[in-house]
């Protein structure tokens, strides 16, 4: 699918070999391209740059409101609360893309081995993605705050007999967890993708030379797969750091304010009368999230990697 | 009948016959079908001139930023309508005759969270007292009074906890039980509130500053008490939730539980045998201070650009008929706010409605608090650490950055 | 065209020529490999993670209030409740909801499927200009936009255009999702040869008639991909339908079922009783297409 697939020896569409500007573009495609990106403009460009407008003004969403310039700004940065969201939303996405690709990578690996039922099995691991994360959080605060204190009393495991979602510093392990059980299946899905288009008579080969599965998934496997890898985890990264369902239906925010998102924050805004001020955030937001892809894309560029 | 039934009735409604459709907006869980049944149903059938259509799930602020409000808005009056009065995007019903009904002590309750000179864009229609609920066979069963001081609070804690009975049973997981319960009742039974309040947004922008006015100066010896009452309740505190709570207390795990009405119902779902009371909870050590938590559960508003503005008003004055607006309180266990409102029947609030109708009674230092700073977060950090000075500074940090912001 | 031979044939039903095929999907032949025990088992006992939770869901909303409230949850219901079934369908006036619901992942689907797939196209055959590259990176780009950045505005031009309802859902769905989509599909359509349009247009064919008779059919496994992915965000989306309808007779089932999850409604079981009449059809759904999902996702990746 991506540059990968140059192993399996296709040719790329092959651009028009005429003088490229001087012919005239056919305008079916035109048609193809610009409806999408007119609407798109319309009704996502257009209000996100109004959005960004409201953060120089002190407007609820309705009534009066008027000009305070960059105040907003300013606030932001002596404000210990928002500073922390992004310092807890980025370490835990930090965390949560390695332990997602990892996880997501070894079940592909493993769905796509000589197994039996693979078809159930596979079926099986895709179903955290089909319930949505409010369902999600709220079935896991049960388990974490009842359940699994019961079993660990009932045990003897102290250390787990309380609820880990009520300790401070435990807490954002249970949203890690819960994050992570939703992302794998999209995750795996791309990988086994990937998987699948490795030709076999590669492993073959490698098998008739003697070499060990670890050498086997070093050598050809991870290679063939980092294009995967990198579109999962810039994604992936993007996705957690907008991470919101989850958080509100498991701790909101809690215990105390060390669970806090970035995007919960962004939203007290609403109906807080708070707007303006949280949507200076959301621009902050906007440049750190770019900040950091951008800075992912250049890390991989290093490594010479192209997608 | 569910709670979007009246939808189809209403697409039928607006066409034929010249009947107006009205957009009610109630999204109170417990009380959607109660309306539904009891209100909105007779009302329709009473006259052919408006027809009520039912919303619970809308967004309120969608719905004003959209610049198609709601007819008439029934809901609980918290901050987030506060903002609409400070805001003015309210019509003033003071006109009204039922407006002359309401308590004045009862209309100034809207005032005191936002602009005072626009109290009457609001008006209230159900109150509820909040105050401890007791487990009446408990407190018999060990020789405890209800206590009406402080000291004798403790005693009665002292009691249950020598005979292994958890005195308080608190959820510490859903911080807003922290700040309805504790720091709301031990703040309002020790300080004047709503002149805390207004003290410090005389302050401005130096509110929260130790130079002027602050949650330090005042609430230290609140949060003192409150931390003394800590230890008195149930270790799994931390990871029960409120639906824990109430099967919990329910169960008979909690001589004492700090919660408003709204949790007898769930109680008695939960064990209809068990006896319930409620008492203000007392602050100090003087029987003369004792008050009970009201919020006003219930009030009404008109929107500026709703569409039916006259009709709303018509089927508000229904609304606050005394036999709709009396029955209505009488069955969920709250409190009409007008002058000659019925005395509260139910034994299990009786006696804080004694309260309420003395006038003794204030709003939650918590409710005044807007949403931009999480202070029931913070409580939720301030029971479990027991650090009542960082909770203060926060408090007043957070306060004095939304001022500095706000009112520049 | 040589057809590389990868894993996935291994598994393949295969039909032994002259035998007419059978309408019916025939059992799986054994697998031809040494079946590695350890790991299968390795496998199952890891999907106790994922099959745990969804016992747990669906027993929940099987008890009665009073069995939920104690325990570890996990104790089987017993007698078993429906009745929280027909309490959450009448509650949530379930039926109503599953058609709004129903249409705005129709539409969203399809015009993702139609419109990202032209543009996708549209892109690839036309790298080598400005615009066309150029409004790849802007769709790309904007993919970083977060949601709350554009909701307000957002709700005031829908009411503006007149779509506050779920047909101005199911576009702002479309949208989001256009993104993501595009580049699944230009991914997909590097695989491409050249040779097969270039063929295509020698012998006369317009561009259009080349994207619908070529290119559709090729891209008929990512099609399978991307609609699940669309249906699945379209139909457990919250905030959207939230937000920008109006009209509460015409919201969605997640909005519908928000109901149970205010902070003064103690009907645990009620509330699992209508998450799993809402997860039902996603899991139907899934199951349905998982099997073209996984098949497409491999047949793309035969080069053939």
């Amino acid at each position: 699918m991506t540059a990968t697939s140059e192993a399996a020896t296709t040719s790329r569409v092959a651009a028009p070999s005429a003088d490229q500007g001087r012919r005239k573009v056919d305008p079916t495609y035109l048609v193809m391209l610009l409806p999408p990106v007119v609407l798109f403009t319309i009704f996502i460009t257009l209000p996100g740059i109004v959005g960004m407008f409201y953060s120089i003004t002190d407007y609820a969403g309705y009534g009066d409101w008027k000009f305070i310039g960059l105040t907003n700004y300013q606030a932001i940065f002596s404000d210990p609360r928002i500073l922390g969201a992004y310092t807890f939303t980025i370490g835990f996405s930090f965390v949560t893309v390695i332990l997602v690709n990892a996880v997501a990578l070894a079940l592909a690996i493993g769905l796509n081995a000589k197994i039996k039922f693979k078809k159930g099995l596979r079926g099986t691991f895709v179903l955290p993605m089909v319930i949505s994360g409010i369902v999600i959080a709220y079935v896991f605060n049960y388990l974490f705050s009842t359940s699994l204190p019961t079993i660990a009393a009932a045990l003897g495991i102290d250390a787990l007999a309380g609820s880990i979602l009520a300790n401070p510093s435990l807490a954002w392990i249970g949203v890690v967890i819960v994050t992570a059980w939703q992302a794998v299946p999209g995750a795996m899905i791309i990988y086994l993708a990937g998987l699948l288009a490795i030709p076999t008579d590669v492993y073959e080969a490698a098998d008739v030379d003697g070499a060990s599965s670890w050498r086997k998934f070093t050598a050809i496997t991870l290679p063939l797969m980092v294009g995967y890898v990198v579109i999962n985890t810039i994604l992936g990264f993007k996705n957690f750091l907008n991470a919101y369902d989850i958080i509100v239906g498991l701790t909101n925010g809690g215990p105390g304010t060390s669970t806090f998102s970035i995007a919960m924050t962004i939203f007290t805004g609403f109906t807080s009368g708070d707007y303006a001020y949280q949507m200076a955030n959301a621009v902050l937001f906007f440049i750190v999230t770019i900040a950091i892809s951008l800075f992912q894309l250049e890390l991989i560029r290093r490594r010479g990697v192209s997608l | 009948m569910g709670a979007l039934a009246a939808g189809p009735l209403s697409a039928c409604g607006s066409g034929g016959g010249g009947r107006t459709t009205l957009r009610f907006y109630q999204s109170k869980p417990e009380v959607i079908g109660y309306f539904d049944e009891n209100i909105i149903a007779p009302f329709n059938q009473s006259q052919s001139d408006i027809v009520v259509t039912h919303d619970a799930t809308s967004s309120l602020v969608a719905s004003l930023v959209r610049e198609a409000p709601h007819d008439l808005v029934c809901n609980n009056y918290n901050l987030e309508p506060g903002t609409f009065v400070a805001r003015d995007v309210l019509t003033d019903l003071g006109d009204l005759p039922e407006a002359e009904q309401i308590r004045p002590d009862v209309q100034e309750l809207v005032g005191q969270y936002a602009t005072p000179e626009r109290a009457s864009h609001v008006l209230p229609y159900s109150i509820t007292a909040a105050g401890v609920i007791y487990n009446v066979p408990l407190f018999d069963e060990h020789g405890v009074e209800v206590p009406t001081t402080w000291s004798e609070l403790i005693d009665a804690c002292e009691t249950f906890q020598s005979a292994d009975i958890t005195p308080f049973y608190m959820t510490f997981a859903d911080p807003w039980t922290i700040q309805q319960g504790l720091f709301d009742y031990v703040g309002g039974g020790m300080l004047d509130v709503a002149q805390f309040y207004s003290e410090l947004e005389a302050a401005g922008t130096d509110g929260g500053t130790t130079s002027s006015v602050s949650f330090r100066d005042r609430f230290d010896p609140v949060v003192a008490k409150m931390l003394e009452l800590v230890p008195y309740t149930n270790p799994d505190a931390a990871s029960r939730s409120y639906e824990d709570g109430n099967t919990a207390f329910a169960r008979g795990d909690g001589a004492m539980y700090l919660q408003g009405p709204w949790a007898i119902g769930q109680i008695a779902a939960a064990n209809p045998d068990l006896e319930v009371g409620t008492f203000p909870l007392p602050a100090t050590d003087d029987p003369a201070d004792l008050k009970a938590r009201v919020n006003l559960d219930l009030a009404l508003w008109i929107p500026k650009g709703a569409a039916n503005p006259e009709a709303a008003r018509t089927f508000l004055s229904y609304l606050m008929t005394p036999e709709v607006m009396h029955t209505y309180n009488a069955d969920n266990l709250a409190i009409s706010p007008v002058e000659d409102a019925p005395e509260v029947e139910d034994e299990r609030i009786a006696r804080l409605g004694a309260y309420v109708q003395d006038g003794a009674f204030y709003q939650g230092p918590g409710t005044y608090i807007p949403t931009a700073i999480p202070v029931g977060n913070y409580l939720q950090t301030l029971v479990l650490s027991r650090n009542g000075d960082e909770f203060l500074r926060t408090l007043d940090n957070d306060w004095n950055r939304l001022a500095q912001r706000t009112l520049v | 065209m040589t057809t590389t031979r990868t894993s996935q044939d291994a598994t393949a039903t295969t039909v032994p020529a002259g035998r007419p095929r059978r309408p019916r999907r025939r059992r799986e032949p054994k697998e031809d490999y040494r079946v590695n025990w350890r790991l299968t088992g390795l496998l199952a006992a890891a999907s106790l993670a994922v099959l745990l939770p969804m016992y747990f869901t669906i027993t929940m909303a099987l008890k009665t209030s009073q069995q939920a409230a104690s325990g570890t949850g996990f104790s089987l219901p017993w007698p078993v409740n429906l009745g929280n079934f027909t309490e959450a369908w009448r509650l949530t006036n379930f039926g109503r909801a599953f058609a709004i619901s129903v249409f705005i992942s129709v539409v969203a689907v399809s015009g993702v499927i139609l419109l990202a797939s032209a543009a996708a196209f549209a892109i690839s055959q036309n790298w080598d200009r400005k615009l066309f590259r150029y409004s790849y990176y802007y769709l790309l780009g904007a993919m970083f936009i977060p949601f709350p950045v554009i909701a307000l505005p957002q709700i005031k031009f829908m009411s503006i255009a007149g779509l506050s309802n779920p047909a101005g859902v199911a576009i702002l769905h479309i949208l989001f999702q256009m993104s993501f989509n595009i580049l699944l599909y230009s991914a997909f359509l590097r695989s491409i040869p050249g040779e097969l349009i270039e063929s295509a247009h020698i012998d006369g064919a317009t561009t259009a008639q080349t994207f619908r008779r070529l290119i559709l059919p090729l891209l008929a496994p990512m099609n399978a991909t991307v609609g699940i992915f669309v249906f699945l965000f379209s139909w457990n989306d919250f905030m959207m339908p939230s937000l920008i309808v109006a009209n509460p007779a015409l919201q969605t089932i997640p909005v519908v079922q928000s109901l149970f999850q205010s902070q003064f409604s103690a009907n645990y079981n009620i509330a699992f009783a209508s998450y799993l009449m809402a997860m039902a059809p996603t899991v139907v759904a899934y199951v349905f297409a998982q099997r073209w999902v996984m098949s497409g996702v491999t047949r793309g990746a035969i080069k053939g």
